[in-house]
């Protein structure tokens, strides 16, 4: 089985993967963002919330994130990364 | 682990390639050579789709044609990037990511001379091929020609017992092999004919089970289009329903998934006003869905092709895109049948399906609903306006119990079946514990200490190990060595059913994350098993 290079590229993908997953955050840029909140909607968990003076969302439980990538996707500014 | 075998699913470009060569037994290659040579002149504009890893594609270019291949797999197109970027041809040959579906929408009418696929719409649902005809018909130059490869059930009485003999185990071989697997057409040329072509066959292999269809268009669009909406669907509990339910109970991750035919559905009794409600084709998706709204309300739900996969997993692993939603919408027609334009997407699909993309290729409006399909006529109701319990996920002790089911059933084979086969004495037990184990963490599962499942693996390997030394008090005491295999064993189990039900729980990451400490913890307690007895000197 160690011969197959399927097998052994997927278990290097997995373990790269594995890295890259568990240290992924969100990163804001409240500049950009021009209130449409997308973020609120899509997010499963609840990291948003959509009120505050004057600002359109906040990131305010990061520690929820599951880093699935709704927001990131859904923000039509591009004012969400996950890195 | 799971995440392992559902990665080892995934094909790469390379075994794609062997198991096509395998399923049409080095057929494939010399008719890829005469389309090339026969249909391909000078100068022509040619469209690839299902471009795949280029071969065609290469070919087609050599003969001085230009060539758009598009394809909806990465994976492919990287090969095909490589092939083709390093030849001479490679100027003559664009690639993209592309849907075969939404060709229509990205290049203008009439711009081909030449269309051609190979083994592409054998994987297209009934509704997408007729939908990709259509989308031919118009981006073909006056005279230009389409030209279908495709594996086709041959239509012979006496050929096609033959062929169902020779292809189930060659097509069982192969998945295992390449997880590669292939579909037929049959009545092929009936449907070029409905969508207004003059069909011909411009060559037969392997007795008729793989042809090449010519087709011209008829220059007229035939009478009589089929209508759009796909069939009625309700909550109804049969037989079929509790065989699928029984079967994803436990073994949900294993293929072939139970699919539904992708287009558009009447729940109910709806009207144009009626709400459009897209979902994806894994069986037990749109029958939970139906289940929550049949009775309820009227609405269309339109059924878009996610590869048998639920919503959240298609999407975050490509399966699942704006494209295909796009596809859907493009390909049931539903514009003919309601008189809005707003679909209203599975919240949980965000995280692959761009709803951007969706809005500004179709025009419709993009509304994300709930999460749980249970809460979809209280936000209907509610004029698509979501509470916050409905944009979370949770996980309630009734989900914990069905996904543990699903590491139960994956576990069960992997450890039980060679128990079964080969140390039949220990089958109750480690059944037992396997079991015990698992329910039991899913009903502890909040309360055990921890943020994610390796950290919760801790306190529940103490626990499987105080309930092993109660049962060595409590009389049933057992040598030294069976004890050490024993603390050996439950210690693992345990450590694997924390860690895997992680990778199902919504509320954490991927259990990928922790996959390279897995490892090392699996590796370890393998060492220890193997070491500790030799350095004791029991075996």
């Amino acid at each position: 089985m160690g011969e197959n290079p399927s097998l052994q590229s997927t278990m290097m993908e997995h373990l790269k993967l594995a890295r890259v997953l568990g240290a992924l955050e969100i990163r804001f840029d409240p500049d950009k963002c021009k209130g449409v909140r997308q973020c609120y909607a899509v997010c499963p968990v609840g990291c948003w919330t959509p009120d505050g003076e004057g600002r359109k969302i906040i990131f305010q439980y990061p520690e929820r994130c599951i880093a699935c990538g709704a927001c990131v996707l859904q923000c039509p500014e591009h004012a969400i990364e996950l890195r | 682990m799971a995440t392992v075998f559902m990665k080892w699913l995934e094909q790469n470009p390379r075994d794609y390639d062997r198991g096509i060569r395998w399923l049409t037994l080095g057929q494939l290659d010399p008719l890829k050579e005469k389309i090339a040579r026969e249909y391909v002149r000078e100068g022509m504009r040619i469209l690839e789709i299902g471009c795949g890893t280029g071969t065609l594609t290469m070919l087609m270019a050599g003969q001085g044609g230009t060539v758009s291949g598009i394809d909806a797999s990465p994976t492919m197109l990287g090969e095909a990037q490589k092939k083709i970027g390093a030849s001479a041809v490679g100027d003559h040959v664009t690639l993209t990511q592309m849907d075969a579906t939404v060709i229509g929408g990205r290049f203008p009418p009439e711009s081909f001379d030449l269309i051609v696929s190979t083994l592409v719409f054998s994987e297209l649902p009934l509704e997408d091929q007729r939908c990709v005809l259509k989308a031919c018909a118009g981006l073909l130059a006056p005279g230009g020609r389409l030209l279908i490869a495709d594996e086709v059930i041959p239509s012979h009485p006496l050929i096609r017992p033959v062929y169902s003999l020779v292809r189930l185990p060659l097509v069982l071989l192969t998945w295992l092999m390449t997880r590669t697997t292939t579909h037929s057409l049959s009545d092929f040329d009936i449907l070029l004919a409905r969508a207004g072509f003059r069909p011909g066959i411009g060559a037969s292999f392997l007795g008729g089970s793989l042809i090449l269809y010519t087709a011209d268009p008829a220059g007229r669009t035939p009478p009589g289009t089929e209508p759009p909406v796909a069939g009625h669907l309700r909550h109804r509990i049969t037989l079929r329903a509790i065989l699928v339910d029984l079967w994803a109970l436990f073994f949900r991750i294993i293929p072939p998934y139970p699919k539904v035919r992708p287009g558009l559905y009447a729940v109910g009794n709806p009207t144009p006003d009626s709400p459009v409600l897209v979902t994806g084709n894994f069986d037990l998706t749109v029958r939970r869905l139906v289940q929550s709204i049949d009775g309820r309300l009227d609405a269309w739900v339109l059924v878009a092709d996610s590869s048998g996969i639920n919503v959240w997993c298609a999407a975050g692993g490509g399966y699942f895109t704006a494209d295909k939603v796009i596809a859907a919408v493009r390909s049931s027609d539903v514009e003919k049948v309601v008189n809005h334009h707003a679909l209203i997407l599975p919240q949980l699909c965000a995280n692959g399906v761009d709803g951007w993309r969706i809005r500004k290729e179709t025009g419709w409006g993009v509304h994300w609903g709930p999460v749980r399909a249970a809460d979809i006529p209280a936000y209907l109701a509610a004029n698509r306006k979501k509470t916050d319990a409905m944009r979370r996920v949770r996980f309630p002790l009734k989900d914990r119990l069905e996904m543990v089911s699903v590491t139960v059933g994956f576990y069960g084979l992997l450890i039980l079946v060679p128990v079964f086969l080969f140390w039949r004495s220990l089958l109750l037990p480690i059944a037992a514990s396997l079991l015990g184990l698992s329910y039991f963490y899913a009903v502890v599962h909040p309360w055990l200490a921890g943020r994610d499942g390796l950290q919760k693996s801790i306190p529940l390997i103490l626990i499987a190990l105080a309930g092993l030394a109660t049962y060595q008090m409590l009389g049933n005491a057992m040598p030294a060595p069976q004890i050490f295999h024993w603390a050996v064993g439950v210690t693992g189990l345990a450590f694997f059913t924390a860690a895997e039900l992680q990778g199902m729980s919504p509320l954490m990451r991927g259990e990928q994350a922790n996959w390279s400490r897995e490892a090392v913890v699996g590796l370890a307690l393998f060492g220890i098993y193997w070491l500790v007895p030799l350095a004791a000197g029991w075996r």
